[in-house]
């Protein structure tokens, strides 16, 4: 199987401590993967260095073949725009917009017009549950609900891999759950590939393939489907 | 833990705290620094009457019997610079006669005491451009404790009673009567206290908003935990105290340097002591104390969501519309300060009445730019095509006052700016000089009896330093023409080619000339009924198309008296001073006028007015500007959160920073537009205070909006470095 993204011998440091000290990871497309760890163990890093949001000390990470560590902040901001969705803890929905501008946002960003974004996001909204509830603020949702605006705005641009950070940190579990199973759900109509970060193991064992991270180094596979 | 340890707790851990509070401290100690300095202003002009009272008494004897000192007071000028002259006579025993501080004794008669400043440029120059005018022999200096300013050119000359200039009055003290502020400074520091003090406070506020969001979560922490609405007061009064104190004291400490820098500042032809702006300290206290007061007011004031409903302040709340009545604010506000204006036109009273409502006014913006920053934003929301049209819109809308806070100093930058370039060009329009002669003239006035004499020695004097021109009488009287009043002169015909401004051709003997017209009589107003005579005069004038009437003194009546005799010397650049000197010597004090000493007083009024206003618009627009950068980055730290998932999900920096440009920027423009309207119907408003003319409206009325808008943009400019920053920080809960 050809990986679709990939990272070989990441490293990060903080100082004189390694977040990641030589991480070797492949996902394929379409395929759900947990990250999974304790605090501090260098999961979350792992994932924004997979993402492009931080830059790795050293290593290499390709998406599709291409070398994308190399690529200078403006290019991996635009493929973040187009190629990645992100789910994080909390939604971290931006709190002035409605649900479907929330939605709408990454599609505007990446040039497509008004009416086609917001009739994309209502598509997405509705395919998620939340009919009806397109006009209303975060601050108007209950948790789950936001983050489902959070999962509809990850994939409504169609990208190939969505990062998810903690997605279900701040909801109980039985939404927790209900919201995993969304965010697999709307990724395999999609085809995107998942990865989510979590200290959950219950989460995880939802998850077909787990690996586990600890003092910044892989161990070996906990849970293998 | 009492509030005051937990405030102290928090400064000590929280770097944002640190900022926030180093900020407010900063914006007390500029507002209170400015206070001390505004305020002094009408103490410091006072201090300068009470040294000068010598050489502007208000206070005059009734008779010359009551007077223990004859006085006279005159202005003249060298190169520009004026120079105030007193001529004074003792009217009793001159040891009796108590002298102001630096005075240390009365000129006797042919002695004059000089300032060190007149002293110097005398003596530097030949004595007929300055030191022979004043006739008498040098024997002193005026000390500091007699001058107006430090570099006044003003001489105490000595003289008898008999040789005193005819305009003497007798004084019962040399320094009689009461010292009074200058009014026009006074009301420009009022004026500048209103102008200044809002954006200093807009300042504060922004500095103190940086960590808002930060302390309403904590502080409704500490409300859910059981903490009464009374103890939560008292920790952000603490936590802002600590701040407002220390800014206090830095503002009264700084203030003597703000003085300094103050005494360089010209006014009224000079520089200022150093003492010139020493308070006396129960003001410096009760303006150290109420800056403080007033910010730590307004913090309490700002607790009110969080002390009433914490759990709303930790779980968001959801926006209230802001209601329409706010529009009516700024007209009743208006129709406040117009009224209280029309008051000040009646009464002194009521200036400071006009002043207040003057501050209603200015603060009135703060409370309807809101609202328009609302509306602006709903019209964004509904009409956007770019994301960043729509995130500048939802948040204008959202949280219009937080939106409109970035721009208010700004705003009232522009207000303070539309009113001075309204009021400048009215007051400049009024510039000028009119005079009956020609503009190279220079003439005094005196009475019949002594124009012979002045004029002869003055041609003594004009020959002595060789200049070819010589000295004329010119009497002034009114002419009635049918049922027409001229003004006539007399005065021979080559005497007026050279003085007056009037273009004919002289005959060879003595004659009139008026223009073509029915006979001329001579108007007479000496009987004390007030009733109208007239006189004929004798013979037909020559036609002559000038406007006036021209009578040669041999054929005036010499039953008749002039209304007024003027002594006048025509005299070109070259030859100005040394005529000037002639002139002044030949008149033993009297007041020499000419086009360029009227010119050069008008133009120091101005100037003065010009730099004050250029001082107090760069310091407003720097207050407004740096509140306005404060508050900009304040907005982007309390979404640090949302900004980051933004740019970590790809949004670039840029778009992000042109949502927020506009966010900050359209409300101010805005607002700079109706604030340059409203400042301009202020500046008519007291224009006509000062004066009955038409306003001058010039181009540069747009300056301060364009200033304004540019400002904002620069200060908005701030979201970009603070975007960085944001996406520097680690992508984490806070």
């Amino acid at each position: 199987m050809t990986p679709l993204l990939s990272g070989r011998g990441l490293v990060k440091r903080y100082g004189a401590a390694y977040a990641l000290a030589g991480v070797d990871i492949d996902i394929a497309a379409g395929e759900v993967l947990a990250i999974v760890g304790p605090s501090g163990s260098g999961k979350t890093s792992l994932l924004h260095v997979l993402a492009g949001i931080l830059k790795a000390d050293d290593g290499a990470i390709t998406l599709g073949g291409q070398r994308v560590d190399q690529l200078n902040e403006t290019k991996r901001s635009e493929l973040r725009r187009t190629e990645f969705g992100f789910v994080f803890q909390s939604g971290m929905l931006v709190t002035e917009l409605t649900a479907e501008e929330n939605v709408a946002l990454p599609l505007l960003l990446g040039g497509r017009d008004r009416n086609m974004a917001i009739s994309t996001a209502r598509t997405w909204l509705g395919r998620l549950g939340l009919a009806g509830k397109e006009t209303r603020r975060p601050g108007e949702l209950s948790g789950g609900e936001a983050q489902r605006v959070a999962i509809a705005r990850a994939v409504a641009h169609r990208p190939k891999v969505i990062f998810a950070d903690e997605p279900t940190g701040a909801l109980d579990t039985k939404t927790g759950r209900a919201t995993v199973d969304a965010l697999i759900d709307t990724a395999k109509e999609t085809g995107a590939a998942v990865i989510i970060v979590t200290h959950d193991r219950e989460l995880a064992a939802m998850v077909p393939r787990t690996v586990a991270i600890r003092d910044g180094r892989i161990e070996q596979p906990v849970v293998a489907q | 833990m009492s509030p005051l340890q937990l405030a102290l707790r928090v400064l000590r851990v929280d770097r944002r705290t640190q900022v926030s509070t180093v900020l407010t401290a900063l914006g007390v100690a500029v507002a209170t620094g400015l206070v001390l300095l505004l305020v002094s202003l009408p103490y410091a002009t006072e201090s300068r009457a009470e040294r000068t009272l010598w050489q502007h008494p208000t206070s005059f004897s009734e008779g010359s019997s009551d007077g223990v000192v004859s006085w006279a007071s005159s202005e003249d000028t060298v190169d520009g610079q004026l120079i105030t002259r007193i001529d004074v006579a003792p009217l009793v025993d001159p040891a009796d006669i108590v002298l102001p501080p630096g005075i240390d004794r009365l000129p006797a008669p042919g002695e004059m005491l000089r300032s060190p400043e007149l002293a110097q440029l005398a003596d530097s120059r030949p004595a007929a451009e300055l030191a022979d005018r004043f006739a008498a022999k040098p024997a002193g200096l005026l000390g500091d404790e007699a001058l107006m300013f430090p570099e006044q050119l003003v001489v105490l000359v000595g003289h008898t009673p008999e040789t005193m200039p005819v305009n003497a009055s007798a004084l019962p003290a040399l320094a009689s009567g009461e010292a009074e502020a200058d009014g026009l400074l006074s009301l420009l520091a009022g004026v500048g206290v209103v102008v200044l003090l809002i954006p200093s406070l807009v300042l504060v506020a922004s500095a103190s908003r940086l960590t808002a969001a930060r302390r309403e979560r904590r502080l409704a922490a500490l409300r859910l935990a059981g903490a009464t609405p009374a103890q939560v007061t008292k920790m952000v009064a603490a936590e802002t105290g600590l701040a407002a104190v220390a800014g206090a004291l830095i503002g009264v400490a700084v203030s003597p340097v703000l003085h300094s820098v103050a005494t360089w500042v010209p006014w009224g032809g000079g520089t200022w002591f150093a003492r010139d702006f020493m308070l006396p300290w129960p003001v410096v206290v009760a303006v150290a104390l109420a800056v403080p007061v007033l910010v730590v007011g307004a913090a309490v004031a700002g607790l009110r969501r969080v002390v009433s409903t914490p759990l709303m302040a930790t779980g968001g709340h959801t926006v209230k519309p802001l209601s329409k009545a706010r529009l009516l604010i700024v007209p009743a506000a208006a129709l406040l300060f117009f009224w209280t204006l029309s008051m000040a036109g009646e009464s002194e009273n009521a200036m400071l009445p006009m002043l207040v409502s003057l501050g209603i006014l200015m603060w009135s913006p703060t409370l309807v730019g809101p609202w328009v920053t609302s509306a602006l934003g709903g019209v964004f929301t509904k009409v956007w095509r770019k994301p960043s049209a729509l995130l500048a819109g939802r948040r204008l809308r959202d949280d219009p006052k937080a939106a409109y806070r970035a721009s208010a100093g700004v705003v009232l930058a522009v207000f303070a700016g539309s009113m001075a370039l309204t009021v400048m060009p009215s007051l400049e329009s009024e510039a000028g000089y009119y005079s009956a002669y020609r503009d190279d003239v220079l003439y005094l006035s005196t009475d019949a009896d002594s124009a012979k004499e002045i004029v002869s020695r003055a041609d003594a004097g004009l020959s002595k330093y060789d200049l070819a021109q010589r000295a004329a009488a010119v009497g002034q009287v009114q002419i009635k023409q049918g049922d027409q009043y001229l003004q006539g002169y007399v005065v021979s015909c080559e005497d007026a080619k050279v003085l007056l401004p009037v273009d004919l051709t002289c005959g060879s003997a003595p004659a009139m000339y008026a223009p073509a017209g029915t006979s001329l009589s001579l108007v007479d107003y000496a009987d004390s009924s007030g009733v109208e005579k007239t006189a004929s005069l004798p013979g037909k004038p020559v036609d002559a198309p000038i406007g006036v009437v021209l009578i040669d003194p041999s054929l005036f009546p010499a039953d008749a008296q002039p209304i007024v005799v003027d002594v006048a010397v025509p005299a070109d650049a070259g030859t100005r001073e040394a005529a000037r000197t002639a002139l002044l010597a030949a008149s033993g004090g009297a007041q020499v006028i000419s086009k360029e000493m009227k010119l050069n007083e008008q133009n120091t009024e101005l100037a003065d007015l010009r730099r004050v206003t250029v001082i107090g618009l760069v310091t407003a627009a720097v207050l407004g500007g740096l509140s306005a950068a404060i508050a900009t980055a304040g907005s982007v730290m309390d979404r640090r959160r949302t900004f980051g998932a933004l740019m970590a999900a790809g949004t670039p920096v840029r778009t992000l920073a042109k949502a927020l440009r506009a966010e900050a920027a359209l409300p101010a423009l805005v607002s700079t537009l109706g604030a340059g309207a409203l400042g301009t119907a202020v500046g008519v408003g007291l224009f006509g205070l000062v004066s009955q003319s038409l306003p001058v409206f010039s181009p540069w009325l747009a300056a301060p909006i364009a200033l304004g808008a540019l400002v904002a943009l620069l200060a908005a400019s701030v979201c970009r470095p603070a975007l960085n920053r944001v996406r520097a920080e680690p992508l984490a809960d806070e």
